[in-house]
């Protein structure tokens, strides 16, 4: 999408959305395919309930001491001979990466995929510096030809059909590539085998990192997280505070389910437990190893009404089961973070201010908590959300006159069946064949697409003298 | 409880719930002064509101022994939300404790506390059945409808497939986000028009609102109807 | 960049504040995860047959090629067979001791190029010369310290003699292991890692595990599943029956 096209209010970049047939196409194929297989694997997993519970109570201990655990995860990752930078702002953790950069000569870092990373802007600025940065998980690398953000969590370029991406390949590395996912796949490890061999860096995020060892864990399909954090000299980890965990005990917990929610595979491919840099005897792995702690509005929700929404994995599975992501796709939300999870995260990083038009984006249908590893429910707090922006006054005035005016109706009979027999008198002009159609303002926007039934000629209240 | 969009624009479905109860053996009443259960303002998030609207109506049916609404989503707001706005007052508290314990959804009355699942209606033929949201995740009922529908002899029940997918109605969120709200019911009513049947049946005003609205406007052969005229074999032709 | 104890102390100021939702704790850790370790091994020398069986199942279930041999002895010729299934020419291997067995003299013999491994050659030359190996070979040869079968998940510890690119920059990857390796659950895998880091220092010469389950693979263009990727294409296990 480009960058006028976002500045646009979010109704019309969902409407643009809608009429894209393409994304229409590409989305139902894949949030469907998405949703069988995590249903199948939960359905032949009967511990999985009980697993959810134990993952979300873990997270929730977590948070209560998270300042005891991230301390000892530092203290760990330093003693194995890594180093712990401590980043509270964007701008702090991309000046860190840069600072690191320019002092080691990096020339090319490769990249694992990392939503940490798009958060803060990263590539961009390496690029300002002078530094190449390689998307290699293939999502991520198809976006970054096509000069894209990610659409997904967990699957970037889900928004493409096979066709857009042969072409991109085509135009972007200048051959001949056929439609056929297995080819191009085979062009991109080839592309990027030559990167992972020569880059100086490899920067990754973290899905978890166990306090009591020092290791930061990355949960791939690909192959290139190991890579990165195997074959560069310099492997460099961003990591959001909330994804600390006390134990290896607790890792497998998760282990268990991550996975299962975000594509249905029991486990990914590869798991890979990272425990600082390379030892003495080892022939491969990186000189130096670096974590950076990013906070960027974490800790801020701590004692929010938004806390739960620091328990999330990252697993993507609320996008697949979301009736409205699933018509309007990623790109639409606007923000690094898309669909029901994404919401709550924007108003978390960015404020409240900037999910004035998304905290509504939801018909708060609840199949997001439904699916959720460690159940995070979701739709309250949209609901709280969309309470604070009434409170800080962000919601337009016009909108809170016509609650306070709705609210003084229901809360008198007369006032009540007043306005009912208003209605009946008003909605005269607009009956065609007993149905409601053509009204004005507010209502036009449902009659432009649905018919609605007119006020009854004799409500149930003045029917109950009858019934009685 | 009737609910807000019950009395207004449905009160054939208030008045077939009535007589069906009545088959069944059920004393009712109807307090007169009821309006709504106040999710409207709760889900937009005026909670302040919401509550002034929780506290009148638990007060309302503080003398009922059972609260019954044909409505999935006004009974979950009673349920699961009413002792949380008025958590502040422990004597409304208490009473929304209370209201939350007496109340049911239709189908949960009559199955869990009538314990009744056959029922002899006049109504004939295939209907297909659309999971609401709040009732099939907030209060956690998918079986008692089902199992009301199979009940009468005459019924043929085909499952909807994608019938736990929401309709698109989700309140105002119909009118802020039209075109998303309608794209969504579009694959609703794809997958409707594709079981033949010839009702679609729901527990929600709102989806039948939504549902019935899009189907009309493409002079579908299918009709939205709640249970509760099903049940009391008061569908028009 | 902040300090860290200014970091560190806002943390804590917001965690102060908040009550927390629930009350909820985290897994508590074995008490002797040694012996909890040790406890595991002696049931699974009884259930190893079962654990095998269902290694086997969940391995070929995402595309994992099992083989059984009676004993080492037998693997060479094993891979061997891989090898000209392939029309590889090229393998590298892990240090013979970290695996076990000496597969270079049989595979030499029929004209391969087995780059083996040799702990305590570490210096810059030696790096250079295994990454070229490594990056050339079609098969690379590790041992697995775990198998788990509940998932099909070969679970390997770098290190001294073991490097991480053997299972990684081939497009084969075989891995040998015996009855001793197996184990059951993730809840088991879970107890052998706090084992492990309760003396680190000791039990892994090297800074990476990783738990490997199946070839690799993307589903990334329209959820079409491909595999080989950027890691290996395939996977092979080769269960030596001899305890």
């Amino acid at each position: 999408m480009s960058d006028t096209a976002l500045r646009a209010p979010f109704p019309e970049r969902a409407g643009a959305a809608l009429k894209d047939t393409f994304l229409q196409e590409a989305l139902t194929i894949a949030t469907t395919k998405f949703i069988d297989l995590r249903r199948e694997s939960f359905a032949g997993f009967p511990q999985g309930e009980a697993l959810r519970d134990q993952a979300r109570a873990i997270k929730e201990a977590t948070l209560q001491r998270l300042d005891a655990h991230l301390e000892r995860l530092a203290d760990n990752v330093e003693r194995l001979g890594g180093v712990v930078h401590w980043a509270t702002t964007a701008d702090e953790a991309r000046e860190i990466v840069l600072r690191l950069a320019r002092e080691r000569g990096v020339r090319m870092a490769v990249k694992s995929k990392s939503m940490a990373t798009e958060e803060i802007d990263l590539n961009e600025a390496l690029e300002h510096a002078g530094v190449t940065a390689v998307e290699t998980d293939l999502g991520e690398y198809i976006i970054q030809l096509a000069h894209e953000k990610p659409s997904h969590i967990i699957a970037p370029a889900i928004h493409k059909t096979k066709g857009q991406v042969a072409e991109l390949f085509s135009r972007e590395l200048r051959g001949e590539f056929p439609a056929d996912p297995e080819v191009l796949t085979a062009v991109a490890r080839k592309a990027l085998r030559e990167k992972f061999l020569q880059a100086d860096m490899g920067i990754t995020g973290a899905n978890f990192a166990v306090a009591d060892t020092g290791t930061v864990v990355l949960v791939t399909n690909e192959g290139n997280g190991r890579m990165v954090t195997s074959l560069p000299r310099i492997h460099v980890a961003l990591m959001g505070i909330e994804k600390v965990i006390p134990s290896m005990s607790d890792l497998v917990v998760f282990l268990a389910i991550l996975a299962r929610s975000a594509t249905g595979q029991k486990l990914s491919s590869y798991t890979t437990l990272v425990r600082g840099p390379r030892r003495a005897g080892e022939l491969e792995g990186p000189q130096e190893f670096h974590l950076i702690l990013l906070d960027n509005g974490r800790s801020r929700q701590i004692a929010s009404t938004l806390r739960e929404a620091l328990y999330c994995l990252r697993c993507g599975a609320c996008l697949n089961v979301c009736p409205v992501y699933r018509q309007i796709g990623g790109h639409a939300y606007g923000h690094t973070y898309p669909g029901p999870i994404g919401i709550l995260l924007t108003a978390m990083l960015k404020g409240n201010e900037s999910v004035r038009e998304l905290a509504h984006a939801s018909s708060l249908c609840g199949a997001c908590k439904d699916v959720c590893p460690v159940r995070i429910d979701i739709p309250r707090m949209l609901v709280e959300l969309r309470e604070h922006l009434d409170r800080e006054k962000i919601a337009p005035w016009s909108e809170r006159v016509v609650f306070r005016a709705f609210r003084r109706l229901l809360m008198s009979e007369t006032a009540f069946r007043v306005s009912a027999r208003a209605g009946r008198l008003l909605q005269k002009p607009f009956v065609r064949q007993g149905r409601l159609r053509g009204l004005p303002l507010l209502l036009g926007r449902w009659t432009r697409t649905r018919d609605l039934p007119p006020v009854a000629s004799r409500t149930f209240r003045e029917r109950w003298k009858d019934l009685r | 409880m009737i609910t807000c969009l019950g009395d207004v624009f449905f009160p054939e479905v208030g008045v077939a719930m009535v007589r069906l109860l009545r088959r069944l053996g059920v004393e009712l009443d109807f307090p007169e002064a009821q309006t709504c259960c106040g999710m409207p303002l709760f889900n937009s998030g005026y909670h302040h509101d919401a509550a002034e609207v929780a506290a009148r109506t638990v007060k309302l049916f503080e003398r009922a022994e059972h609260v019954v609404v044909p409505s999935g989503s006004c009974a979950w707001m009673v349920k699961a939300e009413y002792p949380g706005l008025l958590k502040h007052d422990p004597a409304l508290r208490a009473a929304a404790e209370s209201l939350a314990r007496r109340t049911r959804e239709l189908s949960q009355f009559i199955v869990e506390v009538l314990g009744v699942t056959r029922i002899e209606s006049s109504f004939a033929g295939k209907v297909t059945y659309h999971d609401s949201c709040h009732l099939l995740r907030g209060l956690g009922e998918s079986s008692s409808p089902r199992a009301l529908l199979r009940g009468v002899p005459g019924v043929e029940l085909v499952e909807l497939p994608g019938a736990d997918q929401c309709c698109g109605f989700g309140g105002s969120f119909s009118v802020r986000l039209p075109e998303v709200s309608s794209a969504i019911l579009e694959k609703k009513l794809g997958n409707v028009e594709a079981t033949g049947a010839r009702c679609l049946v729901a527990c929600d005003a709102g989806c039948l609102m939504q549902m019935g609205g899009g189907l009309t406007r493409r002079a579908s052969r299918v009709k939205a109807v709640h249970l509760a005229q099903v049940l009391a074999g008061e569908v028009e032709a | 960049m902040t300090a860290r104890a200014d970091f560190l102390a806002r943390i804590r100021r917001e965690v102060a504040k908040a009550p927390g939702q629930f009350a909820a704790s985290a897994v508590p850790r074995p008490p002797h995860p040694g012996a909890a370790a040790e406890a595991i091994r002696r049931e699974l020398t009884e259930r190893w047959p079962q654990a095998l069986e269902r290694f086997r199942e969940e391995f070929e279930r995402i595309a994992g090629v099992f083989h059984r041999v009676p004993t080492l002895e037998a693997v060479p010729s094993v891979i061997a067979a891989i090898a000209r299934e392939r029309g590889a020419s090229r393998l590298v291997t892990w240090d013979p001791a970290a695996l076990g067995f000496d597969p270079g003299p049989v595979l030499s013999r029929d004209g391969l190029v087995v780059a083996a491994v040799r702990a305590g050659q570490e210096d810059d030359a030696a790096r250079e010369r295994h990454r070229a190996e490594a990056a050339a070979a079609q098969i690379g040869v590790t041992g697995a310290d775990f198998a788990l079968a509940e998932t099909g998940t070969l679970i390997l510890l770098s290190g001294a003699g073991r490097p991480r690119s053997t299972s990684l920059l081939p497009d084969v990857h075989v891995a040998v292991f015996g009855r001793d390796r197996l184990l059951e659950t993730l809840e088991q895998v879970g107890v052998m890692l706090e084992a492990l880091h309760a003396d680190a220092d000791r039990s892994m010469s090297g800074a990476m595990i990783n738990f490997i389950t199946g070839p690799s693979r993307t589903a990334d263009i329209e959820l079409t599943l491909t595999r080989g990727v950027h890691g290996p294409k395939e996977v092979h296990a080769i269960f030596v029956e001899a305890p």
